[in-house]
C-alpha cells in the first residue's frame, strides 16, 4: 500500500502517549477493584443495615470511619457496592464486546472477502440492524422475557455488532487482494486458512480500537436500562440502578447519584482513552 | 450537617436554573392551590376507584348525609339534619333543606334513594364491595326524609355514611350515565370540578352556593388544580421548582431538609394506613406454589424486620401492629395475634423444613415507596426468597392483585379512615377479589362479627379471625403510616389523622 507518511507533530504523540497511559491506569486500577475489591473492603454489598442509613462520604462532616463512601438508602456500604458494580460494568462490557464482536467480525469478514451475493446479504444485515433502535429492543425483550444479567449481554450482544461488521468489511476489502493473500491462495491454503490466519491478523488492530468503542457503550447502555429498571435487576448493584436507586435522594443527598455517576464517567474515559491510544500506536506501527 | 445542606442548595439551585423556574412564591396571587400527587386516578368517581387520592377529591367535591368530625371523631349532621335508629336494621334520616347541586338542582330525598339503591345493587360493580354490601335499600318517605333498610345490623354504619357515601345527583346523573359522569361529575361539596381529564388532572373551583353553615365550611380558596405525576422524585422536583404548592406522602428522610427550605414546610402526622404484605395462600397464581406452603410464610414474616422498617425506615412514630389491622380500630385486638419477631435463622430453617433450602423465585409487586419495597426485597433476598421487586403505579398494581395475578405484593391500606375493623378485614378476607387467603373459617367469623350489634359477639368473632389470620400468617402487616405533607410556607394547612386533607378549610397565610 503507498500511502503518504505522516508525521505526527511530537506535542501531540506526547499527549497521546499520555492520554493512553491514564487510560490504561484507570481501567487497570478499575479492573483491579473488580476482581479483588470486594475481599478488600470490609462490607457486604448486599447487606442492609437500616440504623445507619445514608451516612455521607468521608469528605463531608457526620461520616463514620469505616463506610469510606458512606452508605446508601438502607445502610449498605456504598464502597462494597460501587465496586461489585465495577465487575457487573466490566463483565457486561466485556460478554457483550466477545458477543457482538463473533458476530460482526464473521458477517463482515466473509461479507468483505466473497463480495458479490454474500456482500448483499451483509450489507442487507447491517441495514436492517442500524435501522433497529436499541432501547426500543431492550424494552420489548425485557418486557417479554423478564430482567437479568445474562439477558442484558445478550441483548446488548445481539445488537451492537453493527460497527464490527462495518469496520470489518471495509478494511478485509482493503486487505484481500494483497499479495500475501494471494500467495497463500495459491499455496493451497483452505478457506478457513485464509480467513483467520491471514486477513484476520491484519485487520485485528482497527477491530481492536472498535472494541474499545463498542465496550463503552455496552458500559454506558446498561446504566442506562438499569436507570430505567430494565438491566439489571436489583439488588444486583449496578451503577445505573444505583443512580436509579438514588434519584429520591439527590436534592438533598447529592452523593448517593455522584458517586456512581463519577465512577461510569471515569470507567468510560478511561475505556476511550485506551481505544484513541490503541488506535495511534497501531496506526503509527503499520506506517514503520 | 451544614456544609451537605449548602452542597444540597447548591444542585437544587442549578436544577432550577436548568429547568427555567426561579422558586416562585405560592400562587396567592391567582388564589389557585396546585396540588401534585402521584396516585393517578384513573376515574373520580367515588365509587369506582379505591385509591385513597379517590377519597380525598370525593371530600372536596361531594358532601354525605353524615360528617364525622377530624378533631373529636364524633358525627356530625351534614346533608342529613337527624337520623334516627329505630330497630337494628334501619336508619331514617331527616335531609337538610335549600341544598344546591354544583348544576343548580335542588338536593332532595329523591338523589339520596336513588345513590344507596344504586350502590345497594351489586350489578352496579363498585370497587369496594365490603364497603356496601350490608345496604339493602333506601326508600323516600317524604321530600326531605328518608329511610334505609341495612340487610344485616352495621354498628358502624354512620361512620360508613359520613366517610364513603357521598350523595350522587339523580337527574343529572341519569342524563349524563354513569361515563358522562365520570368524566364532568356534579356533587354538592364546597368545591366544584371545572375540569377532569382522566388519571392527569382535575381542576377545582369554589361553589359559590354552597349551603351555609356547614361543618365544612365555605372554601377560603378559590381554585384548587390536583395534578398526577408518575414518582416521588418528579413530585419533590415539583415542590422544590415552586410549580406545587402541596404534595404528600414524600420521603420521611427529606421532612428536615425541606423545612429547612425558606418557602416549604414538610409536616407529618400519624395516620389510619397500615402497609402490608400479601401473600398468595389461596394458590391464585398457580396450584401449589411457595406461598400456599404455610412454613414459608412464616418464613417470611420472620425473615422482615418489621420493628427497623418502622423505626428507622418509616419513622415518625410509626408501629408495628400484631394484628392484621389498625391498633385503634374497633375489634382488633392484638392480644391474641402470633406474633413473628425478626428472626432470619428460624426463616431459614423453617424455607428449608418447607423444601426450599435454596429459597425460590418470586415477583415481589408493589406501589410503596421504592426505598421501602428494597428493604423488604433485600430481608426476602437474605434468607434466600430472591424477590424481584416490581414497582407499579397504584391503580395498575390493584388491577392485578384483584386479578389474582400477584402471588406476592407491597400496599397499603387506610380503612377509609373508618375506625373499626369491618373496614379492612373484609377486604382481604371476605372471599372476594383482593382475598388472597380464602379461608372458610376466617370468612364465617368476618359474616358473624359484622352482622352484630353485640360488641362481645363481635369481639369474639374477630379476634378469632385474627387468631387464625396470624397463625396462618396469610397477610403481613408492616408497619402503621405516618403521613407527610409538604407545602409552600405561605398556605395554612392543617393535616388531621384520618388521612383526609381538608382543602377547603385551608386558607393563605
Amino acid at each position: 500500500m503507498s500511502e503518504p507518511i505522516a508525521i505526527l507533530p511530537p506535542q501531540t504523540l506526547r499527549v497521546g502517549t499520555a492520554g493512553f497511559a491514564i487510560g490504561i491506569a484507570i481501567v487497570a486500577v478499575i479492573a483491579a477493584a473488580a476482581v479483588v475489591g470486594n475481599s478488600l473492603v470490609p462490607y457486604d454489598p448486599f447487606t442492609q443495615d437500616l440504623g445507619n442509613r445514608l451516612k455521607p462520604p468521608f469528605w463531608m462532616e457526620g461520616s463514620e470511619a469505616g463506610h469510606l463512601l458512606g452508605t446508601d438508602q438502607l445502610g449498605r456500604d456504598y464502597l462494597a457496592r460501587l465496586v461489585y458494580g465495577a465487575r457487573i460494568s466490566l463483565l457486561i462490557g466485556i460478554m457483550t464486546v466477545i458477543t457482538s464482536g463473533l458476530i460482526g467480525i464473521t458477517l463482515g469478514i466473509l461479507g468483505g472477502f466473497f463480495g458479490g451475493r454474500v456482500d448483499d446479504f451483509v450489507l442487507f444485515a447491517i441495514t436492517t440492524r442500524l435501522s433497529i433502535p436499541v432501547v426500543l429492543v431492550a424494552l420489548a425483550v425485557v418486557g417479554l422475557m423478564g430482567s437479568g444479567l445474562g439477558l442484558v449481554v445478550a441483548t446488548l450482544g445481539l445488537l451492537l455488532w453493527d460497527r464490527f461488521a462495518v469496520v470489518a468489511r471495509a478494511t478485509t476489502m482493503q486487505v484481500r487482494n494483497h499479495d500475501y493473500v494471494s500467495a497463500a491462495w495459491c499455496a493451497g491454503a483452505s478457506m478457513p486458512h485464509l480467513l483467520i490466519k491471514e486477513i484476520l491478523p491484519n485487520i485485528a488492530s482497527h477491530l481492536a480500537v472498535v472494541a474499545t468503542l463498542e465496550m463503552a457503550l455496552a458500559i454506558l447502555l446498561e446504566a442506562a436500562l438499569s436507570f430505567l429498571g430494565l438491566g439489571v435487576p436489583p439488588p444486583l448493584p449496578s451503577w445505573g440502578l444505583m443512580i436509579a436507586e438514588g434519584k429520591d435522594y439527590m436534592f438533598f443527598s447529592p452523593w448517593v447519584i455522584m458517586i456512581p455517576g463519577v465512577a461510569l464517567f471515569v470507567l468510560v474515559l478511561g475505556i476511550n482513552l485506551v481505544g484513541d491510544g490503541l488506535r495511534n500506536l497501531l496506526g503509527s506501527e503499520r506506517l514503520r | 450537617m451544614r456544609r451537605q445542606t449548602r452542597l444540597g442548595a447548591a444542585i437544587l439551585t442549578a436544577v432550577l436554573l436548568g429547568a427555567g423556574a426561579v422558586p416562585a412564591a405560592a400562587q396567592k396571587s391567582a388564589d389557585t392551590l396546585r396540588i401534585v400527587m402521584r396516585d393517578a386516578l384513573p376515574n373520580v368517581d367515588p365509587y369506582y376507584n379505591n385509591l385513597r387520592t379517590g377519597v380525598v377529591m370525593h371530600h372536596q367535591g361531594w358532601d354525605a348525609l353524615v360528617y364525622r368530625n377530624p378533631d373529636t371523631f364524633k358525627l356530625e349532621p351534614l346533608l342529613a339534619t337527624e337520623w334516627k335508629l329505630p330497630d337494628a336494621t334501619t336508619i331514617e334520616f331527616t335531609l337538610r333543606p335549600g341544598v344546591k347541586f354544583h348544576d343548580g338542582s335542588a338536593f332532595t330525598a329523591d338523589d339520596v334513594v336513588y345513590t344507596i339503591n344504586l350502590i345497594a345493587d351489586p350489578a352496579s360493580r363498585l370497587s369496594t364491595p365490603s364497603n356496601y354490601n350490608w345496604l339493602e335499600k333506601a326508600e323516600k318517605t317524604g321530600d326531605l326524609s328518608v329511610r334505609v333498610k341495612l340487610k344485616r345490623p352495621n354498628p358502624a354504619a354512620l361512620e360508613y355514611f359520613a366517610l364513603v357515601i357521598p350523595i350522587y345527583p339523580k337527574a343529572y346523573r341519569e342524563k349524563v350515565g354513569a361515563e358522562g359522569y365520570a368524566k364532568a361529575p356534579v356533587g354538592a361539596g364546597p368545591y366544584k370540578m371545572t375540569k377532569v381529564e382522566p388519571g392527569v388532572s382535575i381542576d377545582f373551583e369554589r361553589f359559590e352556593d354552597y349551603w351555609a353553615g356547614s361543618p365544612k365550611g365555605k372554601a377560603a380558596i378559590k381554585k384548587m388544580s390536583v395534578r398526577f405525576v408518575p414518582d416521588a422524585a418528579t413530585e419533590m422536583t415539583e415542590l422544590l421548582a415552586g410549580r406545587a404548592d402541596w404534595i404528600w406522602n414524600m420521603n420521611p428522610d427529606q421532612i428536615d431538609p425541606v423545612n429547612r427550605m425558606p418557602h416549604l414546610q414538610a409536616v407529618r402526622k400519624e395516620s389510619m394506613r397500615i402497609g402490608y404484605l400479601s401473600l398468595d395462600a389461596a394458590a391464585r397464581t398457580g396450584a401449589d406454589n411457595p406461598m400456599t406452603k404455610l412454613k414459608v410464610r412464616q418464613a417470611i414474616w420472620y425473615a422482615i424486620d418489621r420493628k427497623a422498617i418502622a423505626e428507622k425506615l418509616v419513622t415518625g412514630g410509626s408501629r408495628v401492629p400484631s394484628a392484621p389491622c389498625i391498633p385503634s380500630q374497633f375489634g382488633c385486638d392484638g392480644e391474641v395475634a402470633a406474633t413473628y419477631d425478626y428472626n432470619p435463622a428460624k426463616a431459614k430453617q423453617l424455607l428449608t423444613e418447607a423444601g426450599y433450602p435454596d429459597g425460590f423465585d418470586v415477583e415481589l409487586a408493589s406501589y410503596v415507596l421504592p426505598q421501602w419495597g428494597s428493604a423488604v426485597q433485600n430481608y426476602l433476598h437474605a434468607v434466600g426468597i430472591r424477590a424481584k421487586l416490581n414497582q407499579l403505579q397504584t391503580a395498575a398494581l390493584i388491577q392485578r392483585a384483584k386479578a389474582g395475578e400477584l402471588r406476592a405484593y407491597l400496599g397499603s391500606w387506610g380503612s377509609y379512615s373508618i375506625n373499626d375493623v369491618s373496614a379492612i378485614l373484609p377486604n382481604f378476607f371476605d372471599g372476594g377479589a383482593d382475598d388472597y387467603a380464602r379461608d372458610p373459617d376466617v370468612q364465617q367469623w368476618l359474616v358473624q362479627g359484622g352482622s352484630s350489634i353485640s360488641p362481645e359477639v363481635r369481639k369474639e368473632a374477630y379476634s378469632a379471625a385474627i387468631k387464625k389470620i396470624t397463625e396462618q400468617a396469610y397477610w403481613a402487616p408492616l408497619h402503621t403510616y405516618v403521613t407527610t405533607y409538604g407545602h409552600a410556607r405561605q398556605l395554612d394547612f392543617t393535616p388531621y389523622p384520618d388521612e383526609l386533607p381538608r382543602f377547603y378549610l385551608a386558607k393563605w397565610k
